[in-house]
């Protein structure tokens, strides 16, 4: 493999040329990966509180209806099936709450506490008061921590609710919960039979909500429970379509940024290799007449372009695990609400980020080498020769 | 009668150009038998070096056939032609195209590494050359740390480690000092002596090709004499 003696030969000997080259391409592996690690983070963050703080699937009434009537048989059939971890109906209505001469309209949420817990963790997000003091069917209410904020009130304290067609009731404050998302302001839960008393709807539901053991089996479940009933089971991967939508089409446009950054070290490379073969020519004519085959000389220039990207990549895997590392320990404290409920810059390392961006970065610099080998092998031997 | 020539040359044509057309070599017939000393001679632009290319497989000519040990060179694929310049073909410049990257053994081992012998091998027989020509004591040096002399006597050793069958020299000395000329010319001929390999070389100092066995004589592309020497 005398080739291969040649190429790390050409690059020792340009040493300054040499160390540029790999910093560029190392730099761009170092930005691509702390990118990747950022981009991961964010999707993981974003489909974990998605995932944590919504039913994996909602089970709605059949169309032109308005609730699910005889629910109990379906929640025990929908508990029935495999890999459901949890269902909690619920009815939700709509209603004005008032303390004093603060006003706020409301979404009300009729739960069963020990159920609702079971499809989403509501104990975790309680600031104060427990979640389970609504467990009864009396006049207690729960309300979101900017609701409260904006009724101005606190546990114990009394509400009074404007239910449209029912008398106003008044409901004592038992708990308060944060979960960072805008449903702090609009979201209140009283007790599930409380609520179908008010409304005065019999035994009904307007939904069901179901957790699952694994989040991406929701799609297939909530199709099957959909053929099945003939109820409207939407997952929340079809609830959040456009989220996820907008995350695929991100990740396209970062990838272009990607190309572009790559190709501008590739360039580096390329240029360095244009200069040795300048520098190399009646080099290049005596191991031509010496029998290297053309093929042997531009796999020298290629060999040279990919030990150059292989140290490039090296240097910039460090470089990127350090940074991502570093800036994954910063907290940066952002408003809970704005961003999803995350507190800092989100960063997942994933060795297959690593992975894909040296691959990434390897493909382009050793066509970064192919212009230069080629212009290399394609000389004629005479004229290299007698060049020098 | 053509299994004793090494090379036979008929009919040679080459013409540069294509706009003016040059032809630097004219309808040459030449034949040489193996273990021949033999020196081209010409005023610059009579086609010597042109003549030696094509002998040399690193050109092609416009017409004419070259048979290499009675096979025809001019037939020859891209890649047989590489392989044949590494078998049966050495070759001396007047710059010495050492790589200037690697030590004198190292550049004497580059034609056994190309045509894929072991290392180790490679190694050996490089450096049983390099003592041959003297330079036993300098392997480990690098062309910017050996004379000019001794750069062309490292270019000897790397156009015969290979043991080619004809070695070609374009001005072989052409770049050193007289007293340096006269000690390469020695050690190409006794080379010649020792391993009857073909030697052609092109010089335009005559004292060097009066010492050859034949003189080739080229005036504007074609054979103006053809004389062998003590004849």
């Amino acid at each position: 493999m005398f080739e291969l003696d040649v190429a790390t030969r050409h690059i020792k000997s340009r040493r300054r040329q040499t160390l540029f080259s790999i910093i560029a391409v190392s730099l761009a592996v170092g930005i691509i990966i702390i990118f990747m690690s950022m981009m991961s983070g964010y999707t993981s963050i974003l489909i974990d509180s998605t995932t944590e703080n919504q039913a994996h699937i909602t089970v709605m009434p059949k169309e032109g209806e308005d609730y699910i009537h005889l629910y109990h048989g379906l929640e025990n059939h929908i508990h029935d099936l495999e890999g459901v971890e949890g269902v909690s109906s619920y009815f939700q209505g709509e209603a004005a709450l008032q303390y004093k001469h603060n006003a706020e309209g409301v979404l009300l949420y009729g739960i069963n506490p020990e159920d609702e817990n079971r499809v989403v963790n509501r104990d975790k997000y309680m600031l104060a008061g427990e979640f389970a003091s609504i467990e009864n069917p009396g006049s207690r209410i729960i309300l979101g921590f900017k609701l409260a904020k904006n009724l101005d009130v606190g546990i114990g304290d009394s509400v009074t609710a404007q239910i449209p067609g029912a008398e106003p009731t008044d409901f004592t404050i038992t708990g308060i919960f944060q979960t960072g998302t805008p449903l702090d302001e609009t979201m209140a839960f009283v007790n599930l039979g409380r609520l179908q008393d008010l409304y005065g709807s019999g035994d009904v539901i307007t939904g069901m909500g179901i957790r699952m053991f694994d989040a991406y089996a929701a799609e297939e479940l909530a199709n099957g429970i959909d053929r099945e009933t003939g109820y409207d089971a939407v997952s929340w991967i079809e609830q959040n379509a456009e989220i996820l939508t907008l995350m695929e089409t991100s990740e396209s446009m970062v990838f272009f940024i990607y190309i572009i950054i790559f190709s501008i070290s590739g360039f580096g490379i390329a240029n360095v290799l244009i200069m040795i073969v300048m520098e190399k020519v009646g080099e290049i004519g005596m191991l031509m007449a010496m029998g290297t085959s053309r093929r042997s000389i531009m796999l020298i220039f290629l060999l040279e372009a990919a030990i150059l990207g292989m140290m490039g990549v090296v240097v910039g895997c460090i470089l990127g695990y350090a940074a991502s590392a570093a800036i994954a320990s910063i907290i940066i404290p952002v408003p809970p609400e704005m961003y999803f409920g995350m507190d800092h810059l989100p960063i997942v390392i994933e060795f297959k980020n690593f992975i894909s961006a040296s691959v990434f970065a390897m493909v382009i610099n050793i066509i970064a080498g192919v212009f230069p080998a080629r212009r290399a092998s394609k000389m004629d031997p005479v004229e290299a020769i007698y060049s020098v | 009668m053509s299994e004793k020539y090494m090379i036979q040359i008929k009919n040679l044509t080459k013409i540069f150009g294509d706009g003016v057309e040059i032809k630097a070599l004219d309808g040459v017939d030449l034949n040489i038998e193996q273990g021949e000393f033999l020196a081209i001679v010409g005023p610059s632009g009579s086609g010597k070096s042109t003549l030696l290319n094509q002998i040399g497989i690193l050109d092609s000519p416009t017409d004419g056939t070259i048979l290499l040990d009675g096979v025809d060179i001019t037939e020859m694929s891209d890649k047989q032609r590489s392989i044949t310049r590494n078998k049966q073909l050495g070759f001396i410049f007047q710059y010495h195209h050492l790589l200037p990257d690697f030590n004198a053994l190292e550049n004497v081992m580059m034609p056994l590494l190309i045509s894929g012998v072991k290392r180790s091998e490679a190694r050996k027989t490089a450096s049983k050359v390099l003592e041959e020509v003297g330079l036993g004591d300098r392997m480990k040096h690098r062309p910017n740390q050996l004379s000019g002399g001794q750069n062309q006597r490292v270019a000897i050793a790397r156009a015969l480690v290979n043991k080619p069958s004809i070695v070609i020299g374009d001005e072989p000395t052409g770049n050193l000092d007289s007293k340096s000329s006269d000690t390469i010319y020695e050690l190409l001929r006794k080379l010649n002596r020792e391993h009857k390999q073909t030697f052609i070389l092109v010089t335009h100092d005559e004292r060097m090709a009066a010492k050859t066995d034949r003189i080739i004589r080229l005036v504007d592309g074609k054979i103006s004499e053809d004389s062998h020497n003590g004849d």
